[in-house]
């Protein structure tokens, strides 16, 4: 790869990174790493186009560039903002950002069902990792939820409309990996749906990928509906020889035993497909779907994986603990000899 | 009453046909800038006019003429915005329906100095019979030469097309007009790239409102100096004011900004007051995105001082004591009209146009309107008031296009200022059901603060 030209100046929280002019606030802050980089929903940096819809990356800037210092009058979307040299952003160390984020948590978890305990998803899910970090223990919404029909949309994916949080990313995949997107947005505004026309399955070599860049359980894989909690299975770089020339062939296994549950694309720090040769690595269905036996792939070794996930890590730093209601049931008696996990064991103690 | 520039002629008789348009001085501005004047020049006369645009926002439509890129070899657009979508607002279509030869004009002209060969006008869905009417207008002005190729022997080609929305609000949105326009779903664009950069098929494009390119004509004619003459400080010139609501005469005037706001709706000249002799509750001056005011602030600014029809005057104060002009879409609301019950068809509007491409428009838009519909049907609590603020509060400025901030503002302004109506609604269950809060202290006379 030519040197990068690295010629702009921003700060963000007050750490000073040169980038590549054209960067985004989002990347220049990846760059940095750590507490600083904002979370990412619907932006995709695979994904041309993608991103500035679910609002979870905005940012403050507090000076415009070095020609012109003026602070932007709103928060912005750091995915599709570019930095100008001299820029100085303010996430974690903002007033305002952390307050419009649970904003915007809160707003996508309105009309979210809350299944994780029967979700695929579950210890890989965005929203749940953005909620846990960024948002709020509790709900202020006492409508009811939002339903959408069910819909089948072929024998490999599993839609769940009511977990969507309309990030566009499966309609980007289908637009820019398969030849004919025959899914996407139907109506608008809450009642927007995700949908086949006519119910229409969704059958090409590349649809899998959908599932790997849904950010929530709205996509899962039908091979693997059920079948086991992702944090049980062990997952295991793996590669083959496929036939496929848009097909890169290396994937995660994710086996329990010497049984392949699962096969997805390999994933970064950021939960996004890994780039090889600077193309990402996508992988066509018969890889994902099709080859579910250890003897189908040369396995590499165990996947090194980001711990970024709220159940991996099980931080539940600074979580609010629900109030004990004993007391008030008991008309002001101490419970003695009922089950008092909160105060006696160390099981659930803050750490 | 002042001078009339746009609806001067718009009741002579058979105005809609070619003959009697031209008969009337119709096309003399064209004659004028494509003849003898540069497309520079023009733009510099609407800079000097201080034309601001009439769509709504009110950003000066010189200075968006001049941010247009002019890349070598690639075409450029204007784009008349018709999809008039704003509740309370109907001042396009009068002008489109009665005078259509006008907006042509004004197109022609804009086209030039922007070097638009071909332009359109991006018509609301509804609309179906203007559609009729504006093809018949610019099949005449074509038969006319002044439009096709070489008008009038300048060597300037010109051809405009009329496209129909499928009736969405969103569509309204510049960036959602252009997706549409290009057969696309009305979704806004993420801003930069402007429209002056990267509109329509990723050429540099010019979006303004049907009122503004009309607007262009007398300025040719006149000169900007001339036009600026007319209004007060920044509101130059002539606004198309539709008035609805509880009035005796409610529809479109053509005001030159120097009246005042009492004026405009209890004088026989406009409004001519409150239908059935009732008294003036509230308005939303500028179409129903604009924050509501009470009758007291809407006549009187905070400072005291007497509230004129303009862009200044509505806003003085910011949003904590004044509105803005919007679109004009200028509705009254009598003694009767109960002001829960209109912010919960307004959050009902919004709710229902909102796009759902980002988060805090999508859900929190559904959020407001189903806790207005409760307060309103008398199973409100109080809490459920401060949480709508907060809604709103995390709504506005945290969305892509501006219909996040539309939907944000006139349940805030509602209770801002006619928070006891929300709390009586909350505290007098039964009653609210059958009975209205009335008029209560929303016209009596505000303390001014007194200065030193």
């Amino acid at each position: 790869m030519a040197e990068e030209i690295k010629n702009i100046k921003v700060t963000i929280d007050n750490i000073s990174i040169e980038v590549a002019p054209g960067t985004t606030i989002l990347h220049a802050a990846r760059q940095i790493g750590g507490e600083v980089t904002p979370p990412a929903m619907c932006y995709y940096s695979k994904l041309q186009g993608s991103g500035g819809k679910c609002r979870s990356c905005l940012v403050e800037v507090s000076k415009g560039s070095e020609k012109d210092p003026r602070p932007m009058p709103k928060l912005v979307a750091s995915c599709r903002t570019t930095v100008m040299d001299g820029m100085e952003v303010k996430n974690i160390t903002s007033e305002k950002v952390p307050e419009a984020r649970a904003g915007v948590v809160e707003f996508l978890l309105l009309n979210h069902p809350l299944d994780c305990p029967i979700c695929d998803q579950a210890g890989e899910c965005h929203l749940q990792d953005l909620g846990y970090n960024h948002g709020k223990a509790g709900t202020r919404y006492e409508f009811k939820r939002r339903t959408f029909e069910k819909e089948d949309i072929g024998p490999y994916i599993q839609l769940h409309m009511t977990r969507c949080i309309l990030c566009y990313r499966c309609t980007y995949v289908a637009d820019q990996l398969t030849e004919k997107r025959v899914h996407g947005i139907l109506e608008r505004g809450d009642h927007a749906e995700i949908s086949t026309y006519i119910s229409k399955a969704i059958d090409n070599d590349f649809s899998g990928n959908m599932i790997d860049v849904c950010p929530v359980g709205a996509l899962t894989d039908k091979t693997f509906r059920f079948k086991n909690r992702v944090w049980f299975t062990k997952p295991v770089d793996a590669h083959r020889d496929c036939n496929n020339p848009k097909c890169c062939g290396k994937t995660t296994l994710w086996l329990r035993g010497d049984d392949v549950y699962r096969v997805t694309a390999r994933k970064d720090e950021w939960g996004e497909v890994k780039s090889y040769d600077g193309k990402p690595g996508w992988i066509c269905n018969t890889c994902r779907f099709d080859k579910k036996k250890t003897s189908d792939w040369v396995i590499e070794g165990p996947t090194v994986i980001n711990r970024h996930s709220v159940i991996s890590q099980g931080h539940y730093d600074g979580l609010v603990m629900p109030q004990e209601t004993i007391e008030k049931v008991l008309n002001g008696r101490k419970p003695k000899l009922l089950m008092d996990i909160h105060d006696v064991s160390d099981v659930n103690k803050n750490k | 009453m002042g001078r009339k520039l746009l609806l001067d002629k718009a009741h002579v008789e058979n105005i809609r046909t070619y003959d009697v348009y031209r008969r009337e001085g119709g096309y003399r501005s064209v004659e004028k800038a494509l003849k003898s004047m540069s497309p520079d020049a023009i733009v510099e006369e609407v800079k000097k006019s201080g034309l601001r645009g009439r769509g709504g926002a009110g950003f000066p439509t010189g200075m968006k003429w001049t941010f247009i890129a002019k890349p070598e070899g690639v075409p450029r657009h204007l784009v008349v915005n018709a999809d008039e979508s704003e509740p309370g607002t109907f001042k396009d279509r009068y002008l489109m329906e009665f005078i259509p030869h006008l907006l042509i004009e004004g197109m022609i002209v804009s086209s030039f100095a922007l070097g638009s060969n071909v332009s359109y006008i991006y018509i609301r869905g509804e609309y179906a019979w203007i559609v009729d009417i504006l093809e018949q207008a610019i099949a005449e002005a074509k038969q006319n030469g002044f439009l096709g190729k070489n008008i009038l022997g300048t060597g300037f080609d010109c051809e405009i097309y009329v496209q129909r929305g499928a009736g969405a609000y969103i569509c309204g949105e510049e960036t959602a007009l252009i997706e549409s326009l290009e057969g696309k779903r009305g979704n806004p664009r993420i801003k930069p790239p402007f429209p002056a950069i990267k509109g329509a098929w990723e050429r540099p494009t010019v979006v303004n409102n049907v009122e503004t390119i009309a607007a262009v004509v007398p300025i040719i004619n006149e000169g900007g100096d001339e036009y600026a003459k007319i209004g007060i400080g920044k509101s130059t010139g002539t606004k198309l004011i539709s008035a609805c609501g509880n009035i005796n005469k409610p529809g479109v005037y053509e005001i030159d900004m120097t009246i005042s706001v009492e004026e405009f709706i209890f004088s026989d000249d406009w409004c001519g007051g409150i239908k059935n002799g009732k008294r003036l509750k509230a308005c939303i001056p500028g179409g129903s995105s604009v924050p509501i005011l009470p009758a007291n602030l809407l006549l009187t600014t905070a400072k005291g001082e007497k509230r004129l029809m303009n862009y200044e005057s509505l806003s003085d104060g910011g949003f904590a004591t004044g509105s803005m002009m919007g679109s004009g879409g200028f509705i009254v609301l009598d003694e009767d009209q109960c002001v829960v019950r209109n912010t919960y068809s307004l959050a009902r509007f919004y709710r229902h146009e909102s796009c759902g491409q980002c988060s805090p428009c999508r859900e929190g838009t559904g959020w407001m309107e189903k806790i207005l519909w409760k307060i309103e049907t008398g199973n409100g609590k109080i809490s459920d008031i401060d949480l709508l603020w907060d809604i709103q509060r995390k709504i506005e400025g945290n969305t892509i296009c501006p219909l996040g901030d539309a939907a944000a503002w006139p349940v805030a302004a509602a209770i801002r200022h006619f928070r006891d109506e929300f709390e009586w609604h909350v505290l007098n269950a039964d009653e609210c059901l059958n009975k209205n809060y009335g008029l209560a202290h929303y016209a009596d006379p505000i303390a001014v603060p007194q200065t030193v």
